[in-house]
């Protein structure tokens, strides 16, 4: 019972591992996929609303600590990304969001946020255009971690029951 | 009450954990330049870095790794001569003895490899497998063979973090080297451009741009790109500069920390300045 709450937070350095060795090998003009978001929103929908915001803000602070970003902008952005994916975790639902389509739509919509408050404390500016910041910083980056989700729907553990 | 509380809480508890847990970022947020916080962040990246260097580490050969760190220090020490070389050419040699102009060639350079990226599109950071204990300091510049990369931001016993060209963060004092303009370059998220440059002033796409002599953090003029773009505002004073960069953050690996010796009677003599305002 304890493993259960606990490892999702192991898992985390494990994903951040692969996110600062490996993801920026198969960045496009700059653009990453966050593998960490993804795995966010799948522990947000399978464990529930309250615990993926929880989760949300461990990810955020430790990703903040660790690679040097302005700390607490992904804290904040990855709080409110967990609280939004945890909309999709009805218990009914439930297991169609995670291994369905479903998903990837529920990991864009919870990129595009999380990319939009990330920007907006780490790029805005009074020169800034709202509309390039959205779309460069927020959309695209969004779109890229969309694609990448797909890969997770058919990874074998999700068939398990969490 | 308790009922009261209880009945909230069972009501509302997502709602409650996300609004202390915002207000806890927000705070945080304001709290960047704490030295606490400061400490921390060594702590936590200098651990975490530790780990990243072991499977960095099991990418590269240990023999030829060591073989091409020694070719890629020729290498930059060879591009820092070439960069000198260049300048002294522009600048008259008369003048140059005025001003007791000193070798600068020789700079210690610390080598280092990069073991992780974070990458995105306004916060690029690097961590490096040097940190105090290789008596790296925050401020230090980053480079290799093809130029300028980054400063040192924060450092651990055994690692550090820099913040690249790619930053927001990072401003930086640049001379176009044919003409001597300085300005200051910056990252947009999108490109990188020199601002405040008027209309008025001598700029050709094509130019080489290096950091300028007037930056109090780089000792050296190291080359950063070439003027992209150069477009005169029809409406404004400001012209339009884009900087295409050397560097290729992606495939860097190997480079090197240029260990800026201090001179103490230099930072008297400004010191003394400032005081004296």
């Amino acid at each position: 019972m304890k493993f259960f709450y606990i490892s999702p937070f192991l898992v985390f350095f494990f994903v951040l591992l692969i996110q600062v060795t490996i993801v920026p090998l198969i960045s496009i003009a700059g653009i990453v996929p966050d593998i960490i978001l993804v795995t966010l929103v799948y522990y947000s929908i399978s464990r529930g609303q309250l615990y993926g915001t929880v989760l949300g803000a461990f990810y955020g602070l430790s990703g903040d600590l660790i690679t040097g970003s302005l700390l607490g902008s992904a804290m904040l952005a990855k709080t409110l990304a967990g609280f939004i994916a945890g909309y999709f975790s009805s218990e009914t639902k439930r297991d169609m969001n995670i291994s369905s389509f479903n998903f990837t739509i529920i990991v864009f919509i919870c990129a595009l946020v999380d990319s939009v408050i990330f920007a907006f404390f780490s790029a805005f500016d009074l020169n800034t255009n709202l509309v390039t910041l959205l779309f460069e910083h927020a959309l695209l980056p969004s779109l890229y971690t969309a694609l990448i989700s797909i890969l997770f729907i058919f990874f074998p553990f999700r068939r398990r029951k969490i | 009450m308790i009922r009261l509380f209880t009945k909230v809480w069972n009501n509302f508890k997502e709602y409650i954990v996300l609004v202390i847990l915002v207000l806890a970022s927000l705070i945080i947020l304001s709290q960047n330049k704490s030295l606490q916080v400061q400490k921390v962040r060594a702590i936590a990246f200098g651990s975490f870095a530790t780990i990243t260097s072991l499977i960095s580490d099991a990418f590269s050969v240990t023999d030829l790794k060591r073989e091409n760190e020694e070719l890629r220090k020729i290498n930059t020490e060879l591009m820092l001569q070439i960069s000198k070389l260049r300048n002294y050419g522009i600048v008259n040699s008369e003048l140059k003895d005025l001003l007791g102009f000193k070798d600068t060639i020789n700079l210690p350079l610390i080598p280092a490899t990069v073991i992780s990226r974070s990458l995105s599109m306004t916060q690029n950071m690097i961590t490096l497998n040097v940190g105090s204990k290789d008596s790296v300091l925050p401020g230090m510049p980053v480079i290799n063979d093809r130029g300028f990369i980054g400063l040192v931001h924060s450092t651990s016993e055994d690692f550090s973090i820099a913040r690249t060209l790619q930053n927001v963060d990072l401003k930086l004092t640049v001379m176009d080297e044919r003409s001597r303009i300085n300005g200051i370059m910056k990252w947009t998220g999108e490109e990188l451009i020199v601002v405040n440059i008027p209309n008025t002033f001598d700029i050709k796409t094509g130019d080489r741009i290096v950091t300028s002599e007037l930056s109090s953090i780089v000792p050296v003029p190291i080359p950063i790109g070439v003027v992209d773009e150069f477009r005169k505002n029809e409406t404004g004073i400001f012209s339009y500069v884009r900087v295409k960069p050397f560097i290729d953050l992606i495939s860097i690996e190997n480079v090197f920390i240029l260990a800026d010796v201090k001179s103490k009677q230099k930072e008297n003599l400004e010191l003394n300045f400032y005081k004296r305002k």
